[in-house]
């Protein structure tokens, strides 16, 4: 499938007002409300490098590639695009960027749109429109980029994409600490660890559920990934010994991490304050019901709550932490994935503002692209 | 009358009405394109702005948001319109250390907020050469970047937050000051929309800790070509520098015969200010490589700064030498196009040739590691010949960056200045899509009419509402348009 090929699937749904499902690789396909669509536009076989010069540390690729696809291609030249969403590799980086999915790397290297540079896709009229460029750095025009980022599809089915990439590090190891102490003692060391001068690739605190999971031991967890000179990482591992007792395991930890989300049907994303994470992990590790799996990035300031099948079913699936309500405005909640039932009570339209309704008119004026999956 | 009205709402002092006081707000940090205003008014509250925004839209008149005026694409220019000058709203209002995040208005220049946090440890990244008067407002609406963005990231990776009044007057929540949100990137969508998208009057940072160590290298070079292939070099190692410039020999020269001479070698023909930060240990590790670099790739000498005022010292000479050019002639062209960095050395032997065949003389003084250029061409606009020169060496330089797979803009915004170049970059439909979120924004096109956008790539304006304004207002000025009538600096 090509740019020319999607526009004129979407101007033909766009005559006859028929809704379009768009789809990567169709691995998160359980994740945004539920779309009633009559057609779906399948990026999958789009894939493949467009340009790639491993000095501009830049790369430009087809949206259907998979990111296990831009993993192996980069690291042919000792580069990576350090971009981990929740779940696995097999998505597409199409996929990733409508979603602004984002993992246990985003506190450092920054969300998709961080990492994005330039995005061609397919308004609902069928137009190609390009923005951004290939560059690292550019504010020619208004940013359409940003735009598209997170839009799940309601504005157009992104075609290609540019993102930025980065040397991959001499050194890549990641660390468990046993958070098996009480409240105190797991709050003062979370804290001191985010006030050192430490600078991990990646630090998750995780749920004993998780630990479980990752074969980890039977506590909460704090995982941390340093990556750098050997120098630099064999600094922080000595920095890091004089707060905790890390143990050195494998990095495919982190794969197993993300894929923690495989056997669950529901995620919920609790953003605030990255002080109150701190203060709060010790009690939210501390919770062990099974069939629920949690994990905080203390200094993104996001907790993930996933619920599995394991969980027992009180007729209220959606976990509602208090952590959320605890104060007006004080954090906000992103549901990422829900039995199709819930959704209409616990989340209405997240684009029902005057603005947003007016950029989704003015994209999609037909309203054919993934009706229904942000809401409205 | 609209003076007297406004007067009633920010007080007579803060609106400037005779044409004498509006000469002040005729042109920005660009010289060479010159629009006087009808009115200027300065709000002194947030309530005042807001209430200024909603007669202007009650009123149905056009208007241009200003910060500091240090802008260099001409993007702050009021034609006949109102200004409105948001610098009276200066309040840092909250500092959050623990969580390093700082609410603050859009009049608060940045070197201030810097300082501001200075004494916690942290700092607020983007740092535009302007940093001493620009104001967080202005490098919003700009999407400002600066030297130290290479590793950083520019002003759009560290906004959170936005409380924005829309040319309508009203007043609307972008992103989110506590956390992340779902739904369309409104925040991303706003920054950098150059005044187009109404103006915020409080904005929420992100705030860095500041790095354990620091360390400035200054490399010289007797080739420009060995020093592009360094940079290259540099940016191929893995190493991200906090900073990497670039600075040619007639830009050396011409900062050492200023006020802000920095100690750079005068017989050199390009320079190298490398700045490297974070944990001690890999700082001094990556110092030795980056040294190596230099050295195996033609630098004759690379000096590490001793302390901070040497540091400082050498930070100064670049961050002025866009001011230093004034010594070699009256008008200045600046330009800001981007190019893969790898292009690097071609493109500068381009630009070597171009000034060549025209006889000017162009000044380099750019973010290599970025591939962010700044070709500059100091000369007179009272010489006719040479002004036609010079703009056709521009024109060609503009060209050259284009073809390379470049952007017309790294940090500076359309504006006015590159407008004309913006359907050599995007096509009609890309164009036509900018003017559709516009739209969704200010639906008659009132706040900073004119720029960024050409007004004859929107097809719904275009013919239809365009009408409804002033004719000049509506229509974009052709490309390079009055290179006849620059001003003195």
């Amino acid at each position: 499938m090509t740019t020319e090929t999607v526009a004129a699937t979407v101007r033909e749904s766009a005559a006859t007002a028929t809704p379009l499902r768009i789809a990567g690789r169709g691995t998160w396909l359980d994740a945004g409300r539920p779309v009633s669509a009559g057609r779906t536009v399948s990026l999958a076989d789009d894939r493949g490098v467009v340009s790639y010069v491993p000095g501009d540390l830049t790369l430009t690729v087809r949206a259907g590639t998979p990111l296990s696809e831009i993993s192996s291609v980069t690291a042919e030249h000792n580069q990576w695009l350090p971009l981990d969403p929740y779940g696995s590799d097999d998505g597409t980086i199409g996929a990733t960027m409508a979603t602004a999915s984002a993992g246990p790397l985003a506190s450092s290297f920054g969300l998709p749109r961080d990492l994005l540079l330039g995005v061609e896709f397919v308004n609902g009229r069928g137009e190609v429109i390009r923005a951004g460029g290939r560059v690292v750095k550019n504010v020619a025009g208004f940013d359409l980029s940003r735009l598209v980022t997170g839009s799940w599809g309601t504005l157009g089915v992104i075609t290609e994409v540019t993102v930025r990439l980065y040397a991959k590090p001499q050194a890549d190891r990641t660390f468990v600490i046993e958070l098996g102490g009480s409240e105190r003692e797991v709050g003062a060391i979370v804290r001191a660890i985010l006030n050192a001068p430490l600078t991990p690739f990646a630090f998750q605190l995780a749920s004993r559920s998780i630990s479980r999971a990752l074969g980890v031991g039977e506590n909460p967890v704090a995982l941390l990934r340093f990556g750098g000179s050997d120098t630099v990482v064999n600094a922080q591992v000595s920095g890091l010994g004089q707060l905790a007792r890390p143990r050195e395991v494998e990095n495919e930890v982190w794969t197993s991490l993300r894929a923690v989300d495989a056997g669950t049907h529901t995620a919920v994303r609790v953003s605030s304050l990255p002080q109150r994470f701190a203060a709060a992990s010790a009690r939210i590790l501390g919770d062990d019901v099974p069939g629920i799996y949690t994990s905080i990035d203390p200094r993104r300031g996001v907790m993930r709550i996933l619920v599995g099948s394991a969980a027992s079913d009180d007729g209220d699936a959606t976990p509602a932490p208090e952590f959320a309500t605890d104060g007006e405005g004080s954090s906000s909640v992103v549901f990422e994935k829900l039995p199709a039932d819930l959704w209409s009570s616990v989340s209405p339209s997240v684009v029902a503002d005057p603005l947003s309704q007016g950029i989704r008119k003015a994209y999609d004026p037909h309203h054919i692209l993934n009706p229904g999956i942000l809401g409205s | 009358m609209v003076a007297d009205r406004l007067a009633e709402i920010v007080g007579e002092s803060h609106v400037l009405s005779r044409q004498s006081e509006l000469l002040v707000y005729n042109s920005d940090g660009l010289p060479g394109y010159r629009r006087q205003p009808r009115l200027a008014v300065f709000p002194g509250t947030r309530e005042e702005a807001i209430d200024v925004v909603r007669f202007l839209a009650a009123e149905n008149l056009p208007f241009v948001p200003r910060g500091a005026g240090t802008g260099l694409s001409g993007g702050a220019l009021s034609d006949d319109t109102i200004v409105v000058g948001l610098h009276r709203l200066k309040k840092i209002i909250s500092l959050d250390v623990e969580n390093r995040r700082a609410t603050v208005e859009p009049g608060v220049v940045n070197l201030r907020l810097n300082r501001h946090v200075a004494p916690h440890g942290l700092l607020y990244a983007p740092d535009p050469s302007s940093e001493a008067a620009c104001t967080i407002g202005g490098n919003v609406a700009e999407n400002a970047g600066g030297p130290h963005c290479l590793k950083y990231g520019v002003t759009l990776n560290h906004v959170l937050a936005l409380t924005v009044v829309l040319p309508s007057g009203e007043v609307v929540e972008l992103g989110s000051k506590v956390g992340e949100r779902d739904g369309y990137d409104l925040r991303g969508a706003f920054i950098g929309s150059e005044g187009c998208f109404g103006l915020a009057v409080d904005i929420t940072v992100k705030l860095t800790p500041k790095p354990q160590s620091v360390r400035t290298l200054l490399a010289d070079f007797t080739s420009v070509d060995a020093a592009a292939h360094v940079t290259s070099a540099i940016v191929a190692s893995g190493i991200v520098p906090a900073a990497l410039e670039f600075m040619d020999g007639p830009t050396i020269r011409v900062v050492e015969d200023s006020i802000y001479a920095a100690g750079y070698p005068r017989d050199a023909e390009a320079i190298l200010l490398i700045e490297l930060d974070g944990l001690e240990a890999g700082v001094v590790a990556d110092v030795e490589v980056v040294r190596q670099i230099c050295l195996s790739g033609g630098a004759r000498r690379v000096r590490i700064a001793r302390n901070d005022a040497e540091r400082m010292k050498l930070w100064q000479g670049r961050k002025k030498a866009f001011g230093a050019m004034g010594r070699l002639a009256p008008h200045l062209i600046v330009q800001d196009a981007v190019i893969p960095r790898t292009k690097l050395p071609e493109i500068l032997a381009t630009i070597h040739a171009i000034s060549e065949k025209y006889s000017v003389v162009v000044c380099n003084v750019f973010h290599a590691g970025d591939g962010n250029l700044h070709p500059n061409i100091a000369y007179s606009a009272d010489d006719p010949a040479e002004s036609e020169r010079v703009h056709k060496a521009m024109r060609e330089i503009m060209k050259a960056c284009i073809d390379a797979g470049g952007s017309i803009t790294g940090e500076h915004g359309v504006g006015l200045d590159k407008m004309g170049y913006m359907e050599s970059i995007f096509s009609e439909t890309s164009l036509n899509a900018m003017c559709e979120l516009r739209g969704v924004f200010d639906p008659l096109h009132r706040s900073n009419p004119g720029k960024v956008v050409p007004v004859h790539s929107c097809k719904e304006w275009h013919g239809t509402r365009a009408s409804r304004i002033p004719a000049r207002e509506a229509e974009a000025p052709p490309l390079e348009a009055e290179p006849s009538h620059p001003v003195a600096r």
